[in-house]
């Protein structure tokens, strides 16, 4: 019986159908990704440590830290969102600094003097550093401000947030992370 | 004197010559590249040609290197202040990836799906030469161009034009094709071996003298 194609052109054929599917499935791949969706590698490593001064007090190092729960906030008097956001930290220091959690305000490429104007102005009560060469931002893999990162009892980063946090969604990770620890 | 034999020992040589040329061109491309490589005399240059392989997680398509961005400034300083303390550009960079992804370096990684980015531009050139090769080997094995012969008479030497071909050229022998020789006195003059026809072209032949046959008479 005579063939329908030749062995030869099938051959050819069918390398090149295949190399169309490889081309296929990875444009189908990276076209259904979100390109705005910028995965953070910390999430779920352990917190890159830090000592650095406070505005107003002793040096904060988070290693000291380990075995509460810690919301690392980093913000500049100059950054329109981190106004927006203020409330939400404020609330959540007030609502759960009795249960040992807390809040650290990172201040980022500031002068000392506008971040001392802007925690004054706004009345803020939970510890306020200054990370003046941008080191530990950096270690945090900033790309902006806001940025929160949820460290928990362990030393862990369990979510970072990108823009401005709502004091909801930081309630309800706490007291997840609260129950864990109490059982 | 024959000139075929030469010929033709130069024509079954040549894609190896071109295989040899083409090998020795890629293996001094290579060394030239390598030569290229290296290191930077200065920590300045070292900080340059780290922050320009990183790209300024604030910025759109500038590299470290480039952002007069004040993040990118710090990034400059750290990278200065980690070659400083003894770590290897590697290092850096793996810090680096480490606080930001893979999306900080501005080449993609060499593992993972991304490293088809590297690879593929070789095995598609790899695949383009061992594709010319096979073409180039068909091209100098086919018989060069002449009438078309379709019986042993046409291909007498007094009815066609002279050719200088493999098949023509040289003493008359026995082709595969024509089956052993028959005993007996040889029939007739002398005949040229028939051309070897290329698939397409038996084809051809095939088509044409079914078409002769059913257009004779009766």
């Amino acid at each position: 019986m005579r063939r329908w194609i030749p062995r030869r052109r099938a051959g050819l054929l069918a390398g090149v159908v295949a190399a169309v599917a490889v081309v296929v499935v990875l444009l189908m791949t990276a076209l259904g990704r979100d390109p705005s969706v910028i995965a953070s590698p910390l999430v779920g490593r352990a917190a890159p440590n830090f000592t650095l001064p406070q505005l107003d007090g002793p040096p904060v190092t988070l290693a000291k830290l380990r075995g509460q729960v810690v919301v690392v906030n980093f913000w500049a008097s100059w950054c329109a969102d981190c106004q927006t956001e203020q409330a939400a930290l404020d609330q959540t220091w007030r609502q759960f600094q009795d249960s040992g959690v807390v809040v650290i305000g990172i201040n980022f490429e500031d002068s000392t003097g506008a971040a001392r104007g802007y925690v004054r102005a706004d009345d803020v009560r939970y510890p306020v550093v200054e990370d003046a060469d941008s080191r530990t931002a950096l270690a945090y893999g900033l790309r902006g401000v806001p940025e929160t990162f949820v460290v928990n009892q362990s030393g862990r980063i369990v979510n970072r947030v990108i823009g401005p946090v709502d004091a909801a969604t930081l309630a309800t990770e706490i007291n997840s992370m609260l129950a864990t620890s109490a059982q | 004197m024959n000139a075929a034999g030469p010929l033709r020992r130069a024509r079954a040589g040549l894609p190896g010559l071109i295989v040899l040329v083409a090998l020795a061109a890629g293996l001094a491309a290579l060394v030239i590249v390598a030569a290229g490589g290296h290191p930077p005399a200065s920590q300045a240059q070292q900080v340059q040609q780290i922050a320009a392989g990183l790209h300024c997680p604030i910025c759109k398509d500038l590299s470290v290197a480039d952002s007069p961005a004040p993040l990118a400034q710090q990034m400059r300083q750290e990278i200065a202040r980690k070659l400083r303390a003894g770590e290897s550009a590697d290092q850096i960079r793996a810090r680096f990836v480490a606080a930001y992804g893979d999306s900080v370096l501005m080449s993609p990684p060499r593992q993972g799906v991304a490293g088809a980015v590297y690879y593929l531009p070789w095995l598609i050139l790899a695949a383009g030469l061992i594709t010319a090769f096979v073409l180039l080997r068909r091209w100098l094995r086919a018989p060069p161009p002449g009438p078309l012969q379709t019986s042993p008479q046409q291909a007498s030497p007094q009815t066609g034009p002279p050719q200088t071909g493999p098949p023509q050229a040289g003493p008359p022998r026995a082709s595969p094709r024509t089956g052993p020789p028959q005993a007996g006195p040889p029939a007739g003059p002398p005949q040229a071996d028939p051309p070897q026809l290329s698939a397409a072209q038996r084809r051809a032949v095939a088509r044409a003298l079914a078409r002769l046959r059913a257009e004779e008479p009766g």
